[in-house]
């Protein structure tokens, strides 16, 4: 990221630790809410294509998909820069 | 196991004389570097390191020793495993002729060449470094203080590869055995791949669940048969003179040795590929063979035993019989019988008359042309009798240093045919350790016979992608490989599965910034915020590390690994609920969005307030929030249980209809009357129910009879 600009810092609410599913289209995550099961795990919809999961609930979660037959990308920080796939 | 690694060593010698007392550490550092001066203990050890670290210094030592312990570093090199067990050591120096008992390697812990494992942990690439042994912790003063305890270690020593390297120049005294020369008959030399394959196909087995194991160490029935009976590591091997009992536990003990699979008390589940299968076979081989030594749970006499079994002589055999095998003549061959026969001879196991009968049963044959032939080390030929022979192949002189690596053979890059319905025959002669790992990750090995066979479909090929292969990269593999064009049914299933693989992203720990305008966001991404838009105002980012905070001003954090804070509070109606703004999280905000309906208008002193309503409560219900749910929302956020009113709403329509009744209510002065009329058998019939402490329910019809009954008490109901 570049340096800041004296006096230009940017406020924001951080949100740390968040687990959180992002669907390709706001209908799948329809689909994801109304499976009871899956439903118990989620905290509720943040956006109408991101929902919040509880805490502690991911594995749960990422099962629950693949039985359904999703095959969800697991989003975990690289070593270096930028976001890579890892084994779920 | 990777070969060795001078630079893991070397820290792992370091911490090992951290383990020495200061004493100890002078009396062996003055033997090794011959040291000038009075140093501290941290410089001796960073000089003994370095001495380590110089060949003529090494060399110089090496010449000072006796036979025996010369001999005993020769061993350790030629097997390429710097850690062996101390039994182990010295049934080979037994072997040779040497009877001094552990004085060799007591010689050899004096100057520095030989040291006792005392930290007990692997010395890999990617292992715990933090996880240290308690035994390493405590200050050994002595040798033979470390000789005199039962370590959990179980008196395993190790030397370090830089001192096995210049050990290797050193002789070992082995007799020539019988030696056939110029035999005519074919030569018999396997592929190597047999075991990458069935470690490949441990590996995959694993990753569908891992094996239990009992307290003892044993694994449970269920997952004893699901081993024995997998269909890759039951079968018989493709290129094999001689049949490898339990194979399919050799195949879990080695992947356990090997890093493919991991270890604890309770299971044994699935862990890396080796990263050094992209070596090649030679380096691939070089480390089975170095994983023998410690091999504990299966022998080529037994197949697998049960830990109870005590004595474990066959890694020092296994080194003594290729050693055998290297003194012969170039076009020497020899009866793996004759091998046999001088092990028993001269190893103090086999040796002693205690031993009972079914210990003496033939095995080396069995190893000899079965696991060594099997990992190349060993050639086959037969005699003109029809017998089978042997001598060390070219792989196996370099695997115990006696020659450069064998050239290797043409490759054959085109090995693979992709066919249409997703299954892959995959030649043998174009395989490499390398590829086969590749395969491994997203495709199914099926067979493993001279044309092994694999499987794609949508579980493999994810499993793929989430290892951080790409579409591209499976793609570009099968191309490259394959004997031809890659079918189109192909192409298209592994682009359904890579692109349906796109339609769910879970951040199992993200950061999520909320900025309070669109503007603001836009700002961040235009500095670099390495972060994904989820709303206008919503940016997710997978990880803190890579972002610069000092572009931001944090107006509130929040962290969700921490416990739920209670910010809710329930007024009097008991369904109406007040948020504190200034406390509330994200999960909050969507989780009460689900049971309760917001109040409109502006929040007030940074409060926003929700009511629950019925159809609030029964749209919760729908999706799947029942009351157990709720009932725990409400202790974690308010501090209370679920208000009456609002168990009303929720559950009211599932409690027994109540019931409307035309009834009497007689009132009376105090309980005690009360009691008495529903005691007193000349009026408890005439009570329908108590109602209260003071009042009764009677029937219409029982009020005269109850009136004149009290009359003749003296009691006169007003009516």
């Amino acid at each position: 990221m570049s340096k800041p600009t004296s006096g230009t810092r940017i406020p924001v609410k951080l949100h740390r630790r968040v687990c959180l599913i992002q669907s390709e289209d706001a209908l799948l995550a329809e689909e994801l809410l109304a499976s009871k099961k899956l439903s118990q795990d989620l905290a509720g919809r943040l956006t109408d294509q991101v929902l919040l999961v509880r805490p502690g609930r991911v594995d749960a979660v990422i099962q629950e998909l693949q039985r359904m037959g999703h095959t969800p990308r697991v989003v975990a920080r690289d070593e270096g820069r930028g976001t890579r796939d890892e084994e779920p | 196991m990777p070969l060795t690694d001078p630079d893991l060593w070397t820290d792992y010698l370091r911490e090992t004389l951290q383990c020495y007392s200061e004493s100890l550490l002078r009396d062996v550092t003055t033997r090794l570097l011959k040291p000038r001066n009075q140093w501290a203990a941290e410089e001796l050890i960073e000089r003994s390191l370095a001495s380590i670290d110089n060949a003529a210094v090494v060399d110089r030592r090496l010449q000072d020793l006796d036979v025996a312990s010369r001999s005993v570093l020769t061993l350790i090199a030629r097997s390429r495993q710097p850690r062996w067990r101390l039994g182990n050591l010295l049934e080979l120096l037994t072997a040779l002729g040497h009877s001094q008992g552990p004085q060799p390697v007591l010689t050899l812990f004096e100057i520095g060449l030989l040291f006792p494992d005392l930290l007990g942990r692997e010395v890999r690439q990617g292992a715990d470094a933090a996880a240290k042994a308690t035994a390493g912790q405590a200050s050994l003063k002595t040798f033979e203080q470390w000789l005199g305890q039962a370590g959990g270690s179980g008196f395993v020593v190790f030397a370090h590869p830089n001192v096995m390297a210049r050990a290797l120049a050193c002789e070992l005294e082995l007799p020539l055995l019988p030696c056939v020369e110029g035999l005519d008959g074919a030569v018999h030399e396997a592929d190597g791949l047999e075991w990458p394959l069935r470690l490949a196909a441990m590996w995959q087995l694993l990753t569908e669940s891992p094996l239990r194991k009992t307290q003892g160490g044993d694994f449970f029935k269920r997952d004893l048969d699901r081993l024995r009976t997998d269909p890759r590591l039951s079968a018989a091997p493709a290129e094999s003179l001689a049949d490898t009992p339990d194979g399919s536990l050799l195949a879990a003990e080695l992947a356990q040795i090997e890093g493919l699979a991991q270890a604890d008390q309770a299971e044994l589940r699935v862990g890396t590929l080796p990263a050094w299968w992209d070596a090649g076979l030679p380096e691939t081989l070089a480390s089975l063979w170095a994983a023998l030594p410690l091999l504990e749970t299966w022998n080529p006499l037994d197949g697998w035993r049960t830990t109870e079994t005590p004595g474990n002589p066959y890694p020092s055999a296994y080194l003594l019989a290729l050693l055998l095998l290297a003194r012969l003549p170039e076009n020497g061959w020899a009866d793996p019988d004759d091998v046999e026969v001088w092990i028993c001879e001269k190893h103090p196991y086999w040796q002693g008359e205690e031993l009972r009968p079914s210990r003496r049963r033939s095995w080396i044959p069995t190893f000899l042309l079965g696991l060594a032939y099997q990992l190349r080390l060993v050639q086959a030929a037969k005699n003109p009798a029809g017998e089978w022979l042997v001598r060390l192949s070219p792989m196996g002189r370099w695997v115990l240093a006696l020659s450069e690596v064998p050239a290797p053979a043409p490759a054959f890059s085109q090995t693979l045919l992709v066919q249409p319905n997703l299954e892959i025959i995959a030649y043998r002669q174009g395989l490499t350790p390398a590829l086969i790992g590749r395969l491994t990750r997203f495709a199914q090995w099926k067979n493993l016979g001279a044309a092994c066979m694999l499987q794609l479909d949508a579980a493999t090929v994810y499993r793929g992608l989430e290892s951080g292969l790409t579409y591209e990269a499976i793609l570009q593999l099968l191309e490259s490989h394959g004997m031809r064009a890659t079918p189109p049914a192909v192409t298209e299933s592994l682009r359904t599965w890579a692109n349906k693989r796109e339609r769910i992203s879970i951040y199992p720990s993200g950061t999520l910034f909320e900025f309070g305008n669109p503007e603001d966001m836009n700002e961040a991404l235009a500095r670099g915020l390495p972060g994904v838009r989820i709303s206008d105002r919503l940016l997710v980012v997978a990880g803190e590390s890579d972002i610069d905070f000092r572009h931001f001003r944090l107006t509130g954090t929040r962290d969700y690994g921490l416990p739920l804070e209670k910010c809710v509070e329930v007024d009097e109606d008991g369904v109406t609920l007040a948020v504190d703004v200034t406390r509330s999280d994200l999960l909050l905000e969507t989780e009460i969005a689900r049971f309760a309906e917001p109040i409109d208008g502006p929040s007030m002193s940074g409060r926003r307030r929700y009511r629950l309503t019925p159809d609030s409560l029964a749209a919760s219900r729908q999706s799947g929030l029942g009351a157990t749910d709720l009932e725990a929302w409400f202790l974690q956020r308010t501090g209370q249980s679920l208000s009456p009113a609002a168990r009303l709403l929720l559950g009211g329509c599932q409690t027994p209809a109540p019931e409307l009744r035309h009834q009497l209510v007689l009132h009376l002065a105090s309980s005690e009357l009360a009691d008495g009329l529903c005691q007193w058998p000349g009026t408890r019939q005439y009570i329908r129910e108590r109602l209260g402490e003071t009042t009764l329910a009677i029937a219409p019809q029982d009020v005269d009879a109850l009136r004149a009954r009290l009359a003749t008490l003296g009691v006169t109901v007003k009516w």
